[in-house]
């Protein structure tokens, strides 16, 4: 592995007042330029991984370390310049009174001159498609365009580490796969890393590495093919089953021998052609 | 007797330089007792529509007819309290407006409000928690110590609580899990058919649809372009792409596989369930 954006060793966390431990003895590295896919049902700590990542939760235990500074309270500000948090729900983080100005609120604080800040700002709407959205009100947006102008406030930002907790779930399907496109872009050509909270498999697909958080401990890290032969486990870990793995388990119930190994879509329509060609 | 909606203009910001028309002489019918998906790209007024079944807008222009009752622009606002009985609007992240102390009064404030006195209330909030397959245990615990999917049962059960005939859910599973998804969507469905409610559901799951639905609307700027069965919807999938909109998974699937020339469908499969039963005929007939 290249040398570690994120390095988290032994990290422990309890929400106040809860014996149970959110997270235990969490360690994960995660390579500059990486794309990892953070899995588990609801509840099961990965959005507190996330939260302590970017300092916005303080561990029992253990320790972050960011770009090879360990995250302390002192640390913390220059840390989080490095990372972008892009939430599930945007009405969250939303300060601007229009969407140009909700997407230039974090420039401001880094204090990013006014003439770059007008440029970046611009460069973000339209990479999300919302540059003509510009003066609305962000309340007044739907789920889908509220999350893309939450996206545009962090691609903004041009943090080196992209952190998505189910960010694209409000949007349409066309809308994610576009946003999902530009931040592939972002990954491959700009060497974003980017950490993937996600229910979706499709999503999870995209990633070089899956890691799988169940009750708060990390279970396995693996290559997504790998993860996803878990079949129906995947819905314990808050996945769905892969539709290739559906599928099979419709035709086995017709008693059709299938393959055991995970298949893409493609594999799958491979596999048919083939086994209907033998007929 | 059905939803209809009569030539409805809807125009926000009007008279501004931010004046949006979001629903253009849109004229539709919700059937009655049916499990109706409006489906549509951001933007095309399926947010606005769904307002307009219980009174939260009025249209500029044009009428809504629910539960007997016609809405206008000029319909006063006092005039739609017996509409908001009927129609129970679950909206996005419906978590976000529990506010009681425990989960049992939570659910008991419309019944409450709607005049129903504490014992009722308690009563019917009782048997909502049962019918969202919220456990007895949970019912005295504050609403806000509970997981994601839980909250929102008890958000949805303070809905039912108003015993509305109609049930309009807008994208009543994002940021649930597939297993907490597939256990609300299976909740609503049991709904639908045993207590005979009306479901408008808005979506962007084409699964869902093809799951659930039985009637669809597709929605495009504001405007109608398809008010049919899920079937029909999706027969075409390059009217579906020019419309921005997508297959469910199976249908899908199913069309790639017939692009290899292998595989020809007499019958589009929209769920998996179809798909394996047309390739387990079709393999059968021993291939082509």
């Amino acid at each position: 592995m290249q040398e570690p954006i994120i390095e988290i060793s032994d990290l422990s966390f309890a929400y106040p007042q809860q014996q149970k431990k959110a997270l235990s003895h969490i360690n994960l590295k995660v390579a500059a330029g990486e794309w990892l896919a953070v899995i588990g049902h609801n509840g099961s700590g990965k959005s507190t991984l996330a939260k302590l990542i970017d300092g916005l939760l303080t561990p029992q235990s253990g320790t972050i370390r960011v770009a090879g500074t360990e995250l302390t309270p002192t640390t913390l500000w220059d840390i989080r310049k490095n990372i972008g948090m892009v939430f599930q729900n945007p009405d969250n983080q939303f300060v601007g009174a229009n969407v140009e100005e909700d997407v230039a609120f974090g420039l401001e604080n880094q204090g990013v001159p006014r003439n770059e800040m007008l440029k970046r700002v611009k460069k973000a709407l339209v990479s999300v498609g919302m540059l003509n959205f510009a003066q609305h009100e962000p309340a007044r947006l739907s789920g889908g365009q509220k999350q893309r102008v939450a996206l545009a406030g962090v691609i903004a930002l041009q943090p080196r580490i992209i952190i998505m907790d189910e960010a694209t779930s409000m949007l349409d399907p066309e809308g994610r796969r576009d946003i999902i496109q530009l931040l592939k872009s972002l990954n491959k050509e700009k060497g974003f890393t980017v950490i993937s909270i996600t229910h979706d498999i499709e999503e999870a697909s995209l990633a070089q590495r899956v890691v799988v958080i169940d009750d708060g401990t990390l279970v396995q890290n693996d290559k997504p093919a790998k993860v996803f032969q878990r079949g129906t486990a995947l819905i314990e870990s808050g996945l769905d089953i892969p539709f290739s793995e559906k599928l099979k388990n419709e035709l086995k119930s017709y008693r059709i021998a299938v393959p055991q190994e995970y298949l893409t879509e493609k594999g799958m329509v491979d596999w048919l052609c083939q086994f209907i060609s033998k007929k | 007797m059905s939803i209809h909606f009569e030539k409805v203009n809807y125009i926000y910001q009007a008279d501004t330089p931010f004046r949006h028309q979001a629903l253009k002489n849109l004229t539709v019918s919700i059937p009655t007792g049916s499990y109706t998906a409006i489906i549509g790209h951001t933007g095309s007024g399926k947010s606005t529509l769904l307002q307009h079944l219980n009174g939260l807008l009025k249209p500029s222009s044009g009428s809504v007819t629910v539960a007997d009752k016609t809405i206008t622009a000029v319909t006063k606002n006092k005039e739609l309290g017996e509409l908001r009985k009927h129609v129970g609007i679950v909206f996005q992240f419906p978590e976000a407006q529990l506010f009681e102390e425990t989960v049992l009064k939570d659910i008991a404030f419309a019944p409450k409000n709607f005049g129903k006195t504490p014992a009722e209330a308690e009563q019917i909030a009782r048997e909502m928690a049962l019918l969202v397959g919220l456990p007895e245990e949970v019912l005295q615990n504050s609403p806000f110590e509970l997981s994601g999917g839980q909250m929102r049962r008890v958000a949805i059960a303070g809905i039912l609580a108003m015993k509305p005939d109609v049930l309009v859910l807008d994208e009543p599973t994002a940021g649930l899990d597939p297993k907490g998804r597939h256990e609300i969507m299976q909740m609503f469905a049991q709904l639908h058919s045993q207590k005979q409610l009306t479901i408008v559901l808005v979506t962007h799951q084409m699964d869902d649809v093809a799951n659930y639905a039985d009637h669809a609307i597709v929605l495009e700027k504001g405007e109608v372009i398809a008010s049919t069965s899920p079937q029909e919807v999706f027969k075409d999938p390059q009217w579906l792409l020019k419309h921005h909109l997508a297959l469910p998974k199976a249908t899908r699937f199913a069309y790639e596989l017939q692009q290899t020339g292998k595989v020809v469908f007499e019958k589009m499969p929209l769920t998996e369930k179809e798909l394996a039963a047309s390739l387990v005929d079709l393999l059968g007939k021993g291939g082509n």
